[in-house]
């Protein structure tokens, strides 16, 4: 034990390096840095804008749309008697030197045109300085300004030819009601609204489970790789210390920096998630509806998924084992890992863009054959009720690992630690002088 | 004397290259025993299959008369190993590395610093100890892994090819610090394939190539035997 504890706190100080610790400091002052940024341009984007207007027509209907515009997020300001003439040019130059974003032209004989039906443009201008995500947000406000126009011109219509019916009610002479039915519960509400909140609270989780398996295969990959190029694994595997607490100091080591790192990133993360999400909210109404459909993960939930997530981490750091014993140096070793990210990526990307039982058969026992597609998958079979899957997924997995554990262990006993791929340069030099 | 390795009509075969074809030779205790033959030899891997490495497709080895491969543990807990080219640990510093590697072997704290400072005076490094071993040349590399490997006492150091690639200063501290240990009680079996450094550092020496024992004795024996003026010269009529 005490030699095993020798050889673990080495590893972890192997893997523990300054690089390793300037790149997740680095990461989470990135992460910080971007996540407040973010928040400060999306506040940017919800301020009222102020839009200057160029009134050529001055007619009864172009006053009273813009008397009814001054409300939402934009502020309408005219320009007609602050510039010299009532000129667009001039009006332009003007809204540009007051550093205006948006500038609206109403155009002449546009109550005329309108009273016979006939559409007339209205030009809207607007000055791009940058190209952040509040200018975008403000650009959309167009769009806003456009069709509070629209409604009001179309209700004025409509209440002039019927005056005892409300505008509302003509253009939508149905209304809705909407349930969701999860299983056996039932609950008024929005599908869109509740599903689009599910996914903002639980998108995180895929990309967790990305972290942890990457880092985690990556770190006892070039732990061994790097052994084995530093040429200091012979040695280690003469001391007295059986081949098997190597392997699992190794993965001890690995695992529990891989965690612990990728955890970090994952704070980093969240604060920059909570950058973006944290402006839209979530609404009362809809965080009601999701915990009366049970969508919300309880503690057995989290607790079974953790599980998932561990044997998932588990087959990684077996497979990586192995790989990296195939592995002749680090710069091999990084190849190695590529086939291993590419069956976390097919899960992870799954999870995200399509359901697994709309796959067709062949593809679906594909995907359930990578152990990394089950803690993928878990998270939304536990929400949606699936346990017999998740319990599938957890043998399954343990079924590999110990699979894995086995034939790496195995590897790590004989020979093939040594020999597998290793190169050997030597020329026999004295045979040929002779 | 006693004998403290036998080793009998050991074949190893990688595939289809036979590197050994069945070699034999015994070590005594107290005494520097050297495979000495070209690259590709059989050394290397002669050497690995009596630090329990890698196992021989054929033949057996006796360490103080116990058979190897039933007593691995017992063979990794009283011999060293020093490996061709071996490196340390690079982001340690080399008095971490003396610990770490003293932790395996020490009964308790205070043996493990008998051997911590040995291991410091065998090395000669002083106060580069306390410097990471990336910062190391390959001679201090070499020194401090021979340090290493005679800081426990083994009853056998196994060093392949300890001073290949050094300078030849850093080759001669290396000889005298493996000289001047075995006089301690540790016997050492080494390999080389520089022959003329082999005569001033080594009892006994077998010629190994392609796999084959040919030839076993002291120096002078050898010489003697094939009337030259050196090992290399002895060699070179062997293989004729
Ligand atoms: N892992 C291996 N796989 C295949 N061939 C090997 C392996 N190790 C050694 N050999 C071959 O065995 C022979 C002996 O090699 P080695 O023991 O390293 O010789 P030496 O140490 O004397 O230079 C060489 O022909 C070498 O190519
Ligand atoms: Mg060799």
């Amino acid at each position: 034990m005490k030699k095993f504890s020798n050889l673990l706190k080495k590893e972890i100080k192997e893997l523990v390096t300054a690089q390793l610790i300037v790149s997740l400091i680095f990461t989470i002052i990135l992460f910080n840095f971007m996540g407040s940024l973010i928040k400060s341009e999306a506040k940017k984007g919800f301020e009222k804008r102020n839009i200057y207007v160029l009134d050529l027509d001055r007619s009864n209907l172009s006053t009273e749309v813009l008397n009814n515009l001054s409300f939402g997020n934009f502020r309408i300001k005219l320009v007609n008697d602050l510039i010299e003439k009532e000129d667009k040019n001039l009006a332009i130059k003007y809204t540009k030197e007051n550093n205006i974003d948006f500038l609206m032209v109403i155009p002449k004989d546009f109550e005329k045109s309108i009273s016979k039906f006939k559409p007339k443009e209205v030009e809207i201008y607007s000055f791009i300085r940058s190209l952040s995500m509040g200018s975008s947000i403000g650009s959309s406000l167009i769009n806003q300004v456009i069709d509070a126009i629209n409604r009001f011109i179309s209700n004025n219509f409509l209440k002039s030819k019927f005056p005892e019916v409300d505008p509302e009610v003509l253009k939508n002479p149905i209304k809705s009601k909407e349930f969701i039915v999860v299983k056996d519960k039932l609950a008024e509400g929005s599908s869109s609204q509740v599903i689009s909140m599910i996914y903002s609270q639980s998108i995180f989780i895929p990309i967790i489970l990305m972290m942890v398996i990457m880092f985690t295969s990556q770190m006892v990959l070039s732990a061994i790789a790097m052994e084995k190029q530093d040429k200091t694994l012979e040695t280690l595997l003469t001391v007295p210390i059986s081949r098997k607490q190597i392997v699992i100091a190794k993965m001890m080591g690995a695992g529990i920096v891989g965690i612990i790192s990728a955890g970090i990133y994952m704070l980093g993360y969240r604060s920059f998630m909570g950058g973006i999400m944290g402006e839209v909210g979530t609404s009362e109404i809809t965080s009601q509806i999701i915990q009366k459909l049970g969508l919300k993960l309880t503690t057995s939930g989290y607790i079974l998924l953790g599980i998932s997530l561990f044997l998932a981490i588990l087959c990684a750091l077996a497979l990586s084992t192995i790989l990296g014993v195939l592995a002749e140096d680090l710069k091999s070793a990084q190849s190695m890992i590529l086939p291993l990210i590419f069956l976390i990526m097919i899960p992870y990307f799954l999870s995200f863009f399509s359901d697994i039982n709309s796959l067709s058969l062949p593809i679906k026992i594909f995907v359930l054959a990578i152990p990394f597609s089950h803690p993928f998958l878990a998270s939304s079979n536990i929400l949606l009720g699936n346990y017999s899957l998740v319990f599938y997924g957890i043998i399954y997995m343990l079924v590999v690992f110990i699979i894995l554990i086995f034939i790496s262990a195995r590897i790590f006993s004989t020979d093939k630690v040594l020999t597998m791929k290793l190169r050997f340069g030597g020329k026999k030099l004295f045979k040929k002088a002779s | 004397m006693d004998i403290i390795l036998q080793v009998e009509n050991l074949k190893k075969n990688y595939g289809k290259i036979t590197a050994l074809k069945g070699i034999s030779f015994e070590v005594k205790k107290g005494e520097i025993f050297a495979l000495i033959g070209p690259n590709g030899a059989g050394k290397t891997t002669a050497l690995r299959i009596i630090a329990t490495l890698i196992s021989p497709s054929e033949g057996k080895v006796f360490f103080r008369g116990r058979n190897i491969r039933e007593n691995p543990d017992f063979v990794r807990e009283n011999i060293s190993y020093l490996p061709e080219e071996a490196g340390a640990y690079k982001n340690m510093k080399g008095i971490d590395y003396l610990k770490f590697m003293a932790n395996f072997y020490a009964k308790d704290s205070r043996e493990a610093n008998t051997f911590i400072e040995r291991a410091v005076n065998i090395s000669g490094l002083g106060e580069r100890l306390n410097d990471k071993v990336g910062t190391y040349s390959k001679g201090m590399i070499r020194k401090l892994l021979i340090a290493r490997a005679l800081m426990t006492k083994p009853l056998l150091a196994i060093l392949d090819e300890p001073t290949s690639g050094l300078d030849v200063i850093n080759a001669l501290e290396i000889r005298e610090i493996i000289r001047e240990y075995v006089k301690e009680g540790t016997t050492v079996l080494l390999s080389s394939h520089n022959m003329l450094e082999i005569e001033f550092l080594s009892d006994r020496v077998a010629l190994i190539d392609n796999g084959r024992i040919l030839e076993i004795g002291t120096s002078e024996e050898l010489k003697n035997r094939y009337s030259s003026r050196n090992l290399e010269e002895v060699f070179r009529r062997v293989v004729q």
